[in-house]
């Protein structure tokens, strides 16, 4: 424990624990990973340092690393999350990628006294991992091998005592099914193919109880900072400034629909109680700030109300992103009825039905009712679904009659087409159940979309009955972002060539909300983004709406910073939704956030300085130590010398779409091909990376200390 | 004389008022009316689901259907009184309750929306102080239970003989702790499921009746 170890901040400690001879050791997290900072810094240098990047990500030589950072469980607002770090078992080029999971499992974590745990080596029969404070130990889970998560979970808390939190994996990381989560809490999840990793491991779940604490330098600096943030700087979820419902108090209400929907006359219908109405929210109020983001309302519109219990989310959090829904209609199909979630894994389950979703009780019903019946099914069985990949490509596949190809007609004919096409919610309960069987063609839709497209000959438009390329298609349920497998997460729809240039940055979707957290905040243009944005960015960076202008170096230096952002953001760990703290609340600052809070917080938490350049420092060097291990992975597995063109290379339909436009007219959100290669250049040049082959120079790489990375991309003729 | 003051010194029959769960700071219960123009309804009342509690600052009101699980009272409790942020120390106690409590409530159970701080009641008839085998729960001028540290010797009697297991003993300095009424954990309750009614207020609920 960190307070009796008298470190501040980190908790001091990374478990070892090594699957095959059961060896369970620690070590010190200082001063060895102070540079990388923890989380997702820690993980990538722990894989760097110690798993060969031609590895079986579901081999034994493979390792997963689950890791927290020195802001987790301080005190610090949306601290809550914890990123596990692993070699990607179904994206191109096989490089190393990460899940992030919120729920209250990373306090509970870091109270027991650990920065991080390395899991390496493979079980031979079903485990679970137990950390009771300091002791840890493997445990057997085959009572609990095959069983769903949510099942999982309440059984190892109940068995170990009402103060262990779970994280377990499902029958679809069991079968190893690349689209595979972990899932804590309720509906919290890391995605990125790790259920697969901890089922190669037969690692079922992590059981944690902490009673330690986490030692902070000035603690009350520390409450008074997060006392000032959550008065002054946060709205609601995404932290969007404005709210969408008008408020006495509010100068503005959103211009577009945004994330802060909680506002007089927004109620919460199920409260045992009776209805609770989220009221007035003021800015400058700490007790009204749960009440705010009313994601629910944002997800499916007004009917959310009428299902919603409370706001749930993670450990620290003031925001409360997961709705939780008392959703009785499910309760004739015999299905559960508690359920959340947020976004995608919520919002996309009508896609599973190709079309033939209809409503239950009031209009407009269907989206709230399948995707509560989506979502717990698909959470239950631990499917990970690519950002919604998994569902587009499924839709598509049947859709276009290459699923009925592919499929045997025994296989055909075993599945309950009758409950898709009569939109019955529990075809998600047997579509989930499929594909985390890995069997069959549900098998090869479970691999993910690079390994689907390559295997059916999605990939090449003269290689399928259908004529298409599932990259390159123009078309609504199209959103592949890099030929790599996976799709875009807020891009140039909303941010330009800045959206685009960070999508092109992992080797999973970026997950980076820094930008659209501004664009689409709802407040207002020209009086509050622009003049924000360019305070701190320069003249140009931000686009307005479908009013899109060249690329410019503005526009790259806030894409660098975004992605930095990002990496600081799984490594401190910080939410990636919330900060950075761009916007605020307030009137009388101009709507204008404060972006040295992250240093302030460090400084407190640490009792070191720490300015903004020193995180913007650190976070870069795991930036550099991504691009490298990427170059690495492409060259040993692919035999690529060229990131340029085998991974930053950008699907036709983002430059295609919209015929009736030209790029850059207003009312497109289309790309150039020409500026893309120009926003190419820039970005490279930004990043130091070379201009030809996007692989960082040994310079770059010497920079930020890593010279080891450059010395094996010298080895494998990658740079000079 | 303060607010507190007068209203404690207003001679209500116990017929008046409804009794609530628990036993306050002076054994001051409230009426339902009284309640209902602070905001806080008689059927809440009447089926315990709302919790009141009197604090020197006004009355506690804990309100579990507002809760959202944040963890932020634990959070401000250990920073304003340990140094430190946890859980497990804190003088108010909400993570025990979020996962698989002893209830039957939790995001493992059934009841999975069900979770809610539990704080102390400052009893009037301490079953922790009465426990405590080195005399080290006092009451201090404001009527304010707290522990002696110098006297404390970490035996854990008060955890045990406390009916809601509210004090704990730091497992580090080996001293029991237990809420000092700071307030930190209501100024920090992000969704109001903490709130205080100050006393001024309380007093013109009671001089409205």
């Amino acid at each position: 424990m960190s307070v009796k170890n008298g470190i501040n901040g980190w908790a001091g400690s990374i478990v070892r624990i090594n699957l095959t001879t059961g060896t369970i050791t620690t070590e010190d997290t200082l001063p060895k990973y102070k540079p990388y900072i923890g989380g997702m810094g820690l993980g990538y240098k722990v894989i760097w340092d110690e798993v060969p990047l031609d590895s079986d990500p579901l081999g034994p030589q493979a390792k997963a690393v689950f890791a927290v950072g020195p802001l987790t469980a301080s005190g610090v607002p949306c601290s809550g999350r914890m990123n596990i770090s692993c070699l990607s078992c179904w994206s191109k080029g096989n490089s190393i990628v990460d899940a992030h999971m919120g729920g209250h499992i990373a306090h509970a974590f870091k109270y027991a006294g650990f920065d991080a745990m390395i899991l390496e080596g493979q079980s031979d029969k079903p485990v679970y991992i137990k950390i009771d404070d300091e002791k840890v130990s493997i445990e057997d889970a085959s009572h609990v091998w095959g069983k769903g998560t949510f099942e999982t979970n309440a059984t190892l808390s109940k068995e170990n005592g009402d103060t262990f939190d779970v994280a377990s994996i499902g029958q679809a990381g069991e079968n190893l099914v690349p689209m595979s989560t972990i899932i804590t809490s309720f509906g919290n999840s890391g995605g990125a193919g790790i259920g697969a990793v901890l089922g190669s491991k037969k690692v079922k779940a992590l059981v944690v109880r902490g009673t330690g604490a986490v030692k902070i330098a000035r603690p009350m600096e520390v409450r008074l900072l997060s006392n000032y943030m959550i008065k002054d700087l946060v709205g609601g979820n995404n932290n969007h400034n404005v709210p969408t419902v008008p408020q006495s108090w509010a100068e503005y209400s959103a211009t577009s629909k945004n994330r802060w929907q909680g506002g007089p006359g927004v109620t919460w219908d199920k409260a045992p109680n009776g209805p609770i109405d989220t009221g007035e929210q003021p800015s400058g109020v700490i007790n009204v700030a749960a009440m705010r983001c009313n994601k629910g309302v944002f997800d499916f519109g007004a009917v959310a109300e009428k299902y919603t219990v409370k706001q749930g989310g993670c450990s620290s959090c003031p925001v409360r992103c997961y709705t939780e829904y008392e959703l009785d209609p499910l309760a004739d199909y015999d299905l559960p009825t508690h359920v959340s979630n947020t976004c995608i894994p919520i919002t996309g389950q009508t896609g599973i039905y190709c079309g033939f979703a209809h409503d239950f009780v009031d209009e407009g019903d269907a989206k709230i009712v399948l995707g509560g019946a989506g979502s717990r099914a698909q959470d239950d069985y631990g499917v990970w679904c690519n950002y919604g990949n998994l569902k587009t490509d499924f839709a598509r596949a049947y859709k276009d009659g290459i699923l009925k190809e592919h499929m045997t007609e025994e296989e055909w004919n075993e599945v309950p087409w009758d409950l898709m096409e009569s939109g019955d919610p529990r075809w998600a309960v047997e579509f989930y159940k499929r594909i985390a069987s890995g069997k069959g063609a549900w098998g090869v839709i479970g691999k993910g979309s690079y390994a689907m497209y390559k295997e059916w000959g999605l990939d090449d438009a003269s290689k399928n009955s259908a004529g298409k390329n599932y990259y390159d298609e123009v078309s609504s349920s199209n959103t592949n972002v890099t030929y790599n497998g996976y799709p875009k997460h807020h891009s140039s729809e909303e941010c330009w060539q800045t959206g685009l240039l960070y999508n092109t940055a992992y080797n999973r979707d970026c997950m980076i909300h820094v930008i659209t957290n501004v664009v689409r905040s709802g407040s207002p243009f020209e009086a509050v983004i622009k003049p924000v944005a360019e305070s701190f960015f320069g003249e140009g960076c931000v686009d307005a709406p479908k009013a899109y202008t060249p690329i410019n170096e503005n526009k790259v230096k806030l894409a660098k910073w975004a992605l930095n952002e990002k990496q600081w953001h799984d490594s401190a760990t910080l939410c990636n939704w919330m900060y950075p703290m761009m916007l605020s609340t307030s009137k009388k600052r101009g709507y204008k956030g404060d972006l040295e809070l992250d240093a302030k917080y460090m400084s407190a938490v640490v009792g070191e300085d720490y300015q903004r350049a020193d995180i913007e420092c650190d976070s870069e060097r795991i930036t550099q130590m991504l691009r490298a291990m990427t170059a690495i992975s492409f060259k040993v597995n692919l035999g690529s010398t060229n990131l340029r063109k085998d991974h930053d290379a950008i699907p036709a339909w983002v430059f295609d779409k919209e015929p009736d436009f030209k790029a850059f007219e207003e009312g497109t959100v289309k790309m150039d091909r020409e500026d893309w290669e120009k926003s190419l250049d820039l970005w490279y040049d930004a990043l130091g990376w070379d201009k030809e082959t996007g692989i960082p120079t040994r310079e770059t790489l010497e920079k930020f200390d890593l010279g080891d990375c450059a010395d094996k991309l010298a080895e494998l003729g990658l740079i000079k | 004389m303060s607010d507190k003051k007068r209203f404690l010194d207003k001679d209500y029959t116990r017929r008046q008022f409804l009794k609530l769960s628990g036993k306050s700071l002076v054994g001051v219960t409230m009426s339902s009316a009284m309640l209902s123009t602070l905001g806080v309804t008689a059927a809440a009342l009447a089926e315990d689901k709302v919790k009141v509690w009197a604090f020197p600052q006004g009355l506690l009101v804990v309100n579990p259907d507002r809760c959202v699980g944040c963890q932020r009272c634990e959070i401000n409790c250990t920073l304003t009184n340990d140094g430190c942020c946890s859980s497990y120390i804190s003088r108010v106690k909400v993570t025990r309750n979020l996962y698989s409590s002893r209830n039957g409530e939790g995001l493992y159970t059934e009841n999975n929306w069900t979770y809610f701080p539990d704080t102390c009641r400052q009893c009037e008839d301490p079953a922790c102080g009465n426990a405590c085998p080195m005399g080290a729960i006092y009451a201090d001028e404001s009527g304010i239970r707290k522990v002696d540290t110098e006297k404390c010797v970490g035996c854990g009697a008060c955890t045990a003989a406390c009916p809601w297991h509210m004090p704990t003993v730091n497992p580090v300095t080996k001293k029991s702790s237990k809420c000092v009424m700071c307030g930190a954990c209501v100024e920090g309750c992000p969704s109001g499921a903490l709130s205080i009614i100050p006393w001024d207020k309380v007093s013109a609920a009671a001089q409205a009746i």
